[in-house]
């Protein structure tokens, strides 16, 4: 479905589940303090249960129609981590400045050009290769592969 | 646990129990037994709680006109509570009529909700369901006897289940805990409900390629389904897209459902048809 090409994982740096980057969020230059919604790891067997928890979640601070994008954009990011990216990832969710934002990480090998991945709906005979497309219109989205592994972050603006 | 039959496998002179929790799956099989019935020259009527509703219903399916869609309460005609052998002397009366007037027999569809009712006698509903076995002698009298599994405790709903000889049930392709597959007879298709990823949409592939080995049009009913991904939305186009000419799949979905299929790619594919459900839930 996408480029699974690796891109030179360093063995020792790749670890499961990483570290939470709590400045990520903090290094905003808002003033408002993030809301964290959601901080949990996952596996395959847990994307009902993840779709669950981010419609609940995301429905306290957004209306049903965001709520829905939101619970389809991070089931096709938590899949796409599931299915290319080793297994497992970290989801977080976040508010900060009137905006949604949906961290994917995983430690699988990456991109070679995350740039690139879900520029172009395939054609209908295709199986796959939607995820990233659906994504990228629903949502601003940005990829960044590294040695580590991958960082999908979606942002939808709240109404 | 009874053995169950397919709507489409039931005979004439069979007296079926159907118990229900999905509406869909409900109108379906009910949809089906009233188009065979017709075609086989029966009469036909409904009993229904909500009968306005119920004969919209059946019309928005596709079944043809020229049904009765009676209220439920007409069983028992001028007594203030149902009383069984009021009920099967009517019912008697009835077919005796369809007969003489033509048809070859009397179809109907019962909701037994008023057995659950606090002032309709539990014990009406043992005394009617035995009381009405003679009719179906001959072969010339059908009925389906209706269960809402929500309104009746388990053990009424395990002597209706033992006193019909047969309980009539959806052919299901695929069950568990998140999504069910079955067949749809009316219109011809399939019928999916709960949530569906793409670690299920085999399931979904398998289903719909018998849809399309055995009927013209595929009718998807997704009105109960929560939640598509975008694997699952491309068996949808693929499966659509590799019909042949002048085939078609009309997909009938809410709108969150019809939103993904769209932004999936449903306009590229000509042969994909999508009636979209407002307000619905």
């Amino acid at each position: 479905m996408v480029n699974t090409e690796r891109t030179g994982s360093v063995p020792g740096r790749n670890t499961p589940n990483p570290p939470p980057r709590a400045a990520q969020p903090r290094s905003r230059s808002r003033s408002e303090v993030p809301r964290r919604l959601i901080d949990q790891t996952f596996n395959r067997n847990d994307l009902y249960a993840l779709r669950s928890a981010v419609g609940a979640h995301v429905t306290q601070v957004a209306d049903e129609r965001t709520a829905e994008d939101v619970v389809l954009i991070v089931h096709e990011l938590c899949s796409n981590a599931v299915r290319h990216g080793g297994g497992s990832g970290r989801l977080q969710v976040w508010v900060a400045g009137g905006a949604l934002h949906c961290e994917i990480s995983d430690s699988g090998p990456g991109f070679a050009q995350p740039g690139l991945v879900g520029q172009a709906l395939p054609a209908p005979s295709l199986p796959g290769g939607r995820g990233l497309w659906i994504a990228r219109k629903m949502s601003d989205l940005r990829i960044v592969s590294d040695d580590s592994g991958t960082t999908v972050t979606a942002t939808i603006a709240l109404r | 646990m009874v053995a169950t039959t397919p709507v489409d496998r039931l005979a004439p002179g069979d007296h079926a129990c159907l118990t229900y929790s999905d509406t869909e799956e409900r109108l379906d099989i009910l949809a089906a037994f009233i188009t065979a019935a017709r075609a086989r020259g029966d009469r036909t009527v409904c009993f229904s709680e909500k009968a306005d509703e119920l004969r919209a219903a059946l019309l928005d399916r596709g079944v043809d006109e020229g049904f009765a869609v009676t209220p439920v309460d007409q069983l028992w005609g001028a007594r203030k509570a149902p009383d069984a052998e009021t009920m099967v002397e009517l019912l008697a009366r009835e077919l005796r009529a369809a007969i003489r007037d033509g048809h070859r027999g009397l179809s109907i569809t019962a909701d037994m909700c008023w057995a659950s009712r606090p002032q309709a006698n539990a014990e009406q509903l043992l005394v009617f369901e035995s009381a009405v076995g003679g009719l179906f002698e001959g072969g010339r009298f059908t009925a389906i006897c209706e269960y809402d599994r929500e309104s009746f405790d388990p053990v009424t709903l395990g002597y209706a289940a033992r006193v019909h000889p047969r309980t009539v049930a959806a052919t299901v392709y695929h069950e568990d805990a998140v999504l069910r597959i079955c067949r749809q007879h009316v219109p011809p298709g399939v019928r999916v409900a709960g949530e569906l990823d793409y670690t299920r949409a085999q399931a979904l592939t398998d289903a719909l390629a018998e849809a399309v080995r055995l009927d013209r049009d595929i009718h998807l009913n997704l009105n109960q389904l929560a939640f598509i991904d975008a694997g699952a939305a491309a068996v949808i186009l693929r499966t659509a897209a590799g019909l042949p000419d002048q085939r078609r799949m009309v997909v009938v979905c809410g709108e969150p459902i019809e939103r993904t299929l769209t932004i999936a790619g449903a306009a590229e594919v000509p042969a994909l048809r999508m009636l979209v459900r407002h307000g619905e839930h």
